[in-house]
C-alpha cells in the first residue's frame, strides 16, 4: 500500500479533473445544455419503439438506466456503495403489487405507492449510513435479502402471496408504463444535474472527501447523506414499480435478484460515477452488449462480465467519463490552438 | 433431546464456520479489504476434494494438503496483480470490493465450465455411520469436519502468536505505519497474509462439501456473506473473534433451524445487521479502531 | 485563464456534447430499426411460403439450465422429426417448421425481453415457454396482450391459471400442481398411513404440491403431524431430520428441487435415520444425477413420482411411444440416456403438432380450439392429455415409483400401471 500522502495527491488530481472548478456558477447556456440532456435522451428513447418495436426490451433498458443513475446519486456523490440496492427495487415492485391486489388501484397510483414503500424502507435503513465502506455495502445487501426472505415467506402468503407469485395482468398497460419510465429517466438525470451544479451537491462531495472537515464547515453530514439515500431509494422504488407493472406475473426472486444491483452498479461504474451522462451511456452500451452476448454466446457471459469488472477497476476506475474528459481536454487544447490561429 | 442435538450440531458447525471464515478475516485485518471471491475459493477447494474422491477414488480430505501450496501461490500472485494498482485509486476500499466481486464472477464461471451447474456432493457415509455423542447420534461427517477445524485454527494461532512472521503480521494489523517504522516490510507481510488467507479458504473447501451437503458454482456467493457475518460478529481483524463469531453463528443458526426452520435463512442477515448497528466493532472488537 | 473565458468554452463544449449525444442515440435507433426491419422481412417471406415459425427460450446457464436444456433438446428433436416427415399440417396444408430460440440465462427479466422479441420481431406462429414457473411467468401476460397462445411445457404455477378462462396459455407436459400429487395421496391412504410429515421448499413449485397433499390427506381425516416450509436453497436437513424423527412418522415427504432432494436423501443416511416411507419428487426424473450423487444405498426403497423414463407408456395414439422415442432420441444424441425433461419437450411438440392438425387455420384462436379438441382424446408417451378452459392440464397423472436396489425405479401404484408391488414399510438397510 503506498503512503497516504501519495494516495492523497492521486485523489486530488483525479477529483480536480472530475469536477473542474465546482464553485463556478454555470451560465444560462450551460443550464440550457443540461436541460437538453435531461429531455433529449428520454424523448429519443421514448420515440424509439416507433422504429424498433420490442418495447419491453427498451423498457428494461430505461429501468436499468434509472437504476444506474440511482447508484450514481448515492455512490457517486456520497461514496456509499449499495450492494443491496435491489432491495428498494423489490420493495417498490411489491408495494406496487400489494396496491393492485389489496387496494385495487390502477397502475399509476400503484407505482406511486410502491415508491412510498421503498422510501419507507430507506427510512428504516437510515441507521445503515452510520456504517462505512465494506460494512455498509454488505449490510445493505443483508438488508435487501432479509426483506426478500420476509416477503417470500409462506406464512405471509395471505398478504404478499409468499413464494407463489403475483399477477398484475388486470392493470397491464405497457405503453403508459413506458412513458412513465422515460419520464423517470428524465427525473433521475435531472437529480444528477442538480447534484452536479447545486450547493447541496457540492456539500455532498465535501462530505465524501472529508466528513469531519465538512461538518466543521457547517454541513449537516447525516442530513446530506440521508437525503441522497432517500432520493436513490425513490428512484429505485419507482423503477421497481414500473418494472413490476409490465412484468405483470412474477415471483419474489424475480424482483430481488442480486443481479439487478450488480448490473446497476456495473453500468454506473462503466460510464463513470459522479458524471451526468456516464451512467446513461455506460448502461446503453453494456446493456446492448449483454443482449448481444446473451443471444450469441451466453456460456461466456458471466466470465466476460467478471473480467470486464476486473479490467475496469484496474485500468479505468473513472469509467467512460474519465476517457471522455481526457479526450475532451486533449481536443480542446489542440482545437483551441487551431481556433486561435485561424 | 432435540436441544442436546442442536447444541452439539451448533458447536460443530460453529468450529467449521470459524475455519471457513478465518481467511477472510486475516485479509481484512492486514489489508483492510473484503475479498468477495473468498466463497468461490472455498468452493474451488470443495471441487478439488470432489474430484479426488469421485474421479481418483482417494480420500477427499487429501484436498487439504494438496490445495494449500497452489492456493497460497495464487493468493500471493493475486495480491501483486491487483492490490498495488488498487491503492492508486481514489477509494481503495470500494475499488477492491468491486474488483474482487469481478474475480468472484470469473471464478464462478470457470467452476461452471469445469463442473456444470449441478450439485456436486460426496457420500455422506465417507467417514462411517453416525457417532454417538452424549446419547445423540450425530453424522460422522459433521464430527470429523468440525473437529478437523480445531487443528487448522490452532496452526493459524501458532503462526500469528509464536512465529516471527506472524508477529510481524499482527504488528501490521495493529498499525501499518508503526510496523513500517519498525522496519517491517509491510508489503511482503501483506502479500503473505493474502496468500495464507486464500490458502485457508481453499483448505476449508474439503470440509464445506460435507457440511453443506454439496456445492455448486453459485454456493460461493452465499458463503462469502456467511463468512462476513461470522467475522463481523467476532470483530473484523481479530482472529480469536472469528472463533467466537463462528460458534455463536453456528449455534444461533442451528437452533433457529431446529425450532423455526422456515425463518432460519433470514438469521444470518439479521444477525449481521444487529451486530453492525448495535456493536459495529464486533463482540471482541477494540474501540480504538473505527470501522 | 479568466473565468469568463472558461465558462464560454465550457458552454461550447456542452453544445458539442449535446450534438454528439443526439448523433449517438439517433445512430443507435437507426441501427435498431434496420435490424428489426431486416428480421421482419425474412420472417414474412418465410411464412408467406410454407414455413411455420416456432419460438421458444432456453436457459443456457444459471439455476434452471440443468432442466431447461434437456427440455429444449426434446423440442428440437420434435422439430427435426416433424420436418423429416414433411412438416406439420394445418387445414390440409403442409408447413416446414422453423425453430427460433433465445437464451435467457435463467434470468426472468431477460426472459421477458426475449419473449417479447419472439412476438414483436420474429413474429412467431407458435409460442413456447421455457422450463418451469419462474421463467414461464414473464410470458403469461405478454401472450395475452399479443393474443398469442402460449404452449407451456412445464410451468405449472397456479397463478397462471387463476384468472378464469384464458385461451392464451395451455400446459402441455405436466398436470397442474393442484392434481399432480393426488396419486401419491391415494397411495398413502391405500397403505393406511396416518402419521405423515411434510417438508417443502418455500417456492411455488414445492409449496403448491405440499398444499395439495395436505388438502388431500385432510379430506380423508389424516392431518399431517409435521408440515414445514424451508428455504429453497437449504442444503442441510440434519436438524430437521432430528425434529421429524422425534415425531416418529410413518411417512416423510420432502418436496424440493433436485439439489434439495439430493441433500435430504444424503442427510438421512449420514444421520443414520430410517423412515418406513420416504417420497421425494426428483429421483425418477433425473436418474443419472441421483445415481451419481445419492447412490443405491441412499435411494433404496424410497418413493418418487413415476415419470419417464421410469414410466414407459407405449400404448399411444399419437407420436412415438416411449421405447421408440428413447431409441431415436439417444441415437440422435450420441447414445445419451434421456431424462424426464427430454420427454416433456418432445411431448410439448406433439401437443403443438396435433393442435395444429385440428386447427381450421393458423389463427391463434383456431390453434387453441384445435388443442381443446384434443382434450381427453390425445394419448401420448406422457399419458392422456386433458385440458380445461383456463389452460390447466388435468391428465398425464404421475404414478408412484419405488427404487429397488437391484433394478432401479419401478412403478408400484396405481395397480393398472404398476410393474411390481410396493414394499412398505421400507426395510432398513
Amino acid at each position: 500500500m503506498p503512503s497516504p500522502a501519495v494516495a492523497g495527491t492521486g485523489a486530488a488530481t483525479t477529483a480536480g479533473a472530475a469536477t473542474p472548478a465546482p464553485g463556478t456558477r454555470p451560465g444560462a447556456r450551460r443550464w440550457a445544455a443540461w436541460a437538453a440532456y435531461v429531455v433529449v435522451i428520454p424523448v429519443l428513447l421514448y420515440l424509439t419503439p416507433h422504429v424498433y418495436n420490442n418495447q419491453l426490451l427498451l423498457l428494461n433498458l430505461v429501468v436499468y438506466l434509472v437504476l444506474a443513475q440511482g447508484v450514481n446519486v448515492i455512490y457517486g456523490f456520497t461514496g456509499y456503495l449499495p450492494f443491496g440496492y435491489v432491495g428498494f427495487f423489490g420493495a417498490g415492485a411489491y408495494g406496487t403489487s400489494m396496491a393492485v391486489i389489496h387496494l385495487h388501484t390502477g397502475g399509476t397510483v400503484a407505482v406511486l405507492i410502491g415508491a412510498v414503500v421503498s422510501t419507507a424502507m430507506a427510512v428504516v435503513l437510515l441507521p445503515l449510513l452510520r456504517l462505512t465502506g465494506a460494512y455498509f455495502a454488505l449490510a445493505s445487501l443483508a438488508a435487501s435479502q432479509a426483506v426478500y426472505l420476509v416477503i417470500a415467506n409462506p406464512s405471509l402468503t395471505s398478504f404478499t402471496k409468499g413464494p407463489y407469485g403475483v399477477d398484475l395482468s388486470r392493470v397491464f398497460n405497457p405503453n403508459l408504463a413506458y412513458l412513465y419510465a422515460a419520464i423517470l429517466l428524465a427525473v433521475a438525470t435531472a437529480v444528477v444535474v442538480y447534484l452536479r451544479n447545486s450547493a447541496f451537491g457540492l456539500s455532498l462531495r465535501a462530505v465524501r472527501a472529508d466528513p469531519l472537515t465538512a461538518s466543521v464547515a457547517g454541513i449537516n453530514v447525516a442530513r446530506a447523506r440521508g437525503i441522497a439515500w432517500l432520493a436513490s431509494a425513490v428512484l429505485a422504488g419507482l423503477a421497481g414499480g414500473i418494472s413490476a407493472w409490465v412484468t405483470s406475473v412474477f415471483y419474489p426472486e424475480t424482483v430481488f435478484a442480486i443481479n439487478i444491483s450488480v448490473f446497476a452498479i456495473v453500468f454506473a461504474l462503466f460510464g463513470g460515477v459522479g458524471s451526468v451522462l456516464g451512467p446513461v451511456f455506460g448502461g446503453i452500451i453494456l446493456y446492448s452488449l449483454y443482449e448481444y452476448i446473451g443471444v450469441s454466446s451466453p456460456q461466456y457471459f458471466q466470465f466476460a462480465y467478471g473480467l470486464l469488472i476486473v479490467i475496469l477497476m484496474l485500468f479505468l476506475p473513472g469509467g467512460l467519463a474519465s476517457v471522455a474528459r481526457a479526450a475532451r481536454s486533449l481536443w480542446e487544447r489542440t482545437g483551441g490552438r487551431v481556433h486561435r490561429r485561424a | 433431546m432435540l436441544f442436546g442435538y442442536a447444541l452439539i450440531a451448533g458447536v460443530l458447525f460453529g468450529l467449521f464456520y470459524a475455519f471457513m471464515s478465518t481467511g477472510l478475516n486475516l485479509l481484512f485485518g492486514v489489508l483492510r479489504l473484503v475479498n468477495l471471491a473468498h466463497g468461490d475459493i472455498v468452493v474451488f477447494g470443495a471441487y478439488v476434494a470432489y474430484s479426488l474422491s469421485s474421479m481418483a477414488g482417494l480420500n477427499p480430505l487429501l484436498a487439504i494438503p494438496i490445495t494449500i501450496v497452489p492456493a497460497l501461490a495464487f493468493g500471493v500472485l493475486l495480491y501483486y496483480g491487483t492490490v498495488p494498482r488498487l491503492n492508486r485509486s481514489q477509494d481503495t476500499e470500494m475499488a477492491s470490493l468491486i474488483l474482487f466481486f469481478g474475480v468472484s464472477q470469473v471464478l464462478e464461471a470457470v467452476a461452471t465450465f469445469a463442473y456444470g451447474n449441478n450439485q456436486a456432493s460426496l457420500s455422506p457415509t465417507t467417514f462411517g455411520g453416525p457417532i454417538n455423542i452424549l446419547g445423540e447420534h450425530v453424522p460422522a461427517t459433521w464430527v470429523v469436519c468440525g473437529l478437523l477445524s480445531i487443528p487448522a485454527l490452532v496452526v493459524l494461532f501458532v503462526y500469528l502468536y509464536r512465529s516471527r512472521l506472524g508477529m510481524a503480521t499482527r504488528a501490521v494489523m495493529a498499525s501499518r505505519e508503526e510496523a513500517a517504522a519498525a522496519g517491517i516490510n509491510t508489503r511482503r507481510v501483506a502479500a503473505l497474509a493474502f496468500g495464507i488467507g486464500v490458502a485457508f479458504a481453499a483448505a476449508s473447501g474439503a470440509l464445506t462439501i460435507f457440511m453443506l451437503g454439496g456445492v455448486n458454482p453459485s454456493t460461493g456467493s452465499e458463503l462469502v456473506l456467511t463468512a462476513f457475518t461470522v467475522v463481523v460478529i467476532g470483530s473484523l481483524g481479530n482472529p480469536i473473534g472469528t472463533v467466537v463469531g463462528g460458534l455463536l453463528y453456528g449455534l444461533v443458526f442451528t437452533f433457529t433451524k431446529t425450532y423455526s426452520p422456515s425463518w432460519a435463512d433470514i438469521v444470518p442477515y439479521l444477525l449481521m445487521l444487529v451486530v453492525l448497528l448495535v456493536r459495529p466493532t464486533g463482540i471482541l472488537g477494540r474501540r480504538v479502531r473505527s470501522a | 485563464m479568466p473565468l469568463s473565458l472558461l465558462s464560454r468554452q465550457r458552454s461550447r463544449r456542452s453544445r458539442r456534447w449535446l450534438r454528439s449525444t443526439v448523433a449517438v442515440v439517433a445512430v443507435g435507433a437507426l441501427a435498431a430499426a434496420c435490424g428489426s426491419s431486416a428480421k421482419k422481412g425474412s420472417t414474412s417471406t418465410g411464412s408467406s411460403q410454407s414455413t411455420l415459425t416456432v419460438g421458444t427460450l432456453y436457459a443456457g446457464s444459471g439455476d434452471y439450465s440443468a432442466s431447461s436444456l434437456p427440455e429444449y433438446e426434446g423440442l428440437q428433436f420434435w422439430v427435426n422429426q416433424v420436418n423429416g416427415q414433411g412438416g406439420v399440417t394445418i387445414a390440409g396444408k403442409k408447413y416446414h417448421v422453423k425453430l427460433v430460440a433465445y437464451n435467457d440465462q435463467s434470468d426472468p427479466t431477460t426472459a421477458a425481453t426475449l419473449y417479447n422479441q419472439l412476438l414483436t420481431q420474429n413474429k412467431v406462429d407458435v409460442f413456447v415457454a421455457d422450463f418451469g414457473s419462474v421463467l414461464t411467468a414473464p410470458a403469461i401476460t405478454i401472450a395475452k396482450e399479443h393474443h398469442q397462445v402460449l404452449f407451456d411445457p412445464t410451468g405449472s404455477g397456479a397463478v397462471f391459471f387463476s384468472n378464469g378462462a384464458n385461451p392464451y396459455v395451455l400446459l402441455t407436459s405436466l398436470p397442474t400442481s393442484a392434481v399432480w400429487p393426488n396419486v401419491a395421496v391415494d397411495f398413502l391412504l391405500s397403505e393406511h398411513v396416518t402419521k405423515v410429515a411434510i417438508i417443502y421448499g418455500t417456492n411455488d413449485f414445492d409449496g403448491s404440491q405440499a398444499a395439495t397433499i395436505k388438502k388431500g390427506l385432510e379430506a380423508k381425516g389424516v392431518t399431517p403431524l409435521y408440515y414445514q416450509g424451508v428455504d429453497s436453497k437449504t442444503s442441510d436437513y440434519g436438524t430437521i431430520i432430528q425434529t421429524v424423527k422425534d415425531k416418529s412418522p410413518q411417512a416423510v415427504i420432502e418436496l424440493g428441487y433436485e439439489n434439495n432432494d439430493i441433500a435430504f436423501l444424503n442427510d438421512l443416511r449420514s444421520a443414520g435415520v430410517h423412515f418406513p416411507f420416504v417420497l421425494t419428487p426428483f429421483p425418477a426424473q433425473l436418474p443419472d444425477l441421483f445415481a451419481k450423487d445419492v447412490g443405491t444405498a441412499g435411494l433404496a426403497y424410497t418413493f418418487a413420482y413415476g415419470v419417464p423414463p421410469v414410466l414407459q407408456i407405449n400404448n399411444v395414439n399419437y407420436g412415438m411411444g416411449f421405447t421408440a422415442f428413447s431409441k431415436a432420441f439417444s441415437a440422435a444424441h450420441g447414445g445419451a440416456t434421456l431424462n424426464f425433461l427430454d420427454v416433456a419437450g418432445y411431448n410439448a411438440g406433439l401437443v403443438i403438432q396435433d393442435s395444429l392438425a385440428h386447427a381450421k387455420s393458423t389463427k391463434q384462436l383456431d390453434i387453441r380450439a384445435g388443442a381443446a379438441a384434443l382434450s381427453g382424446k390425445l394419448r401420448t408417451l406422457m399419458g392422456s392429455f386433458v385440458i380445461d378452459d383456463t389452460g390447466e392440464q388435468l391428465g398425464e397423472l404421475l404414478p408412484v415409483a419405488q427404487y429397488f436396489p437391484n433394478g432401479g425405479f419401478k412403478i408400484v401404484y396405481p395397480a393398472d400401471q404398476a410393474t411390481t408391488k410396493p414394499v412398505y414399510p421400507a426395510p432398513a438397510s
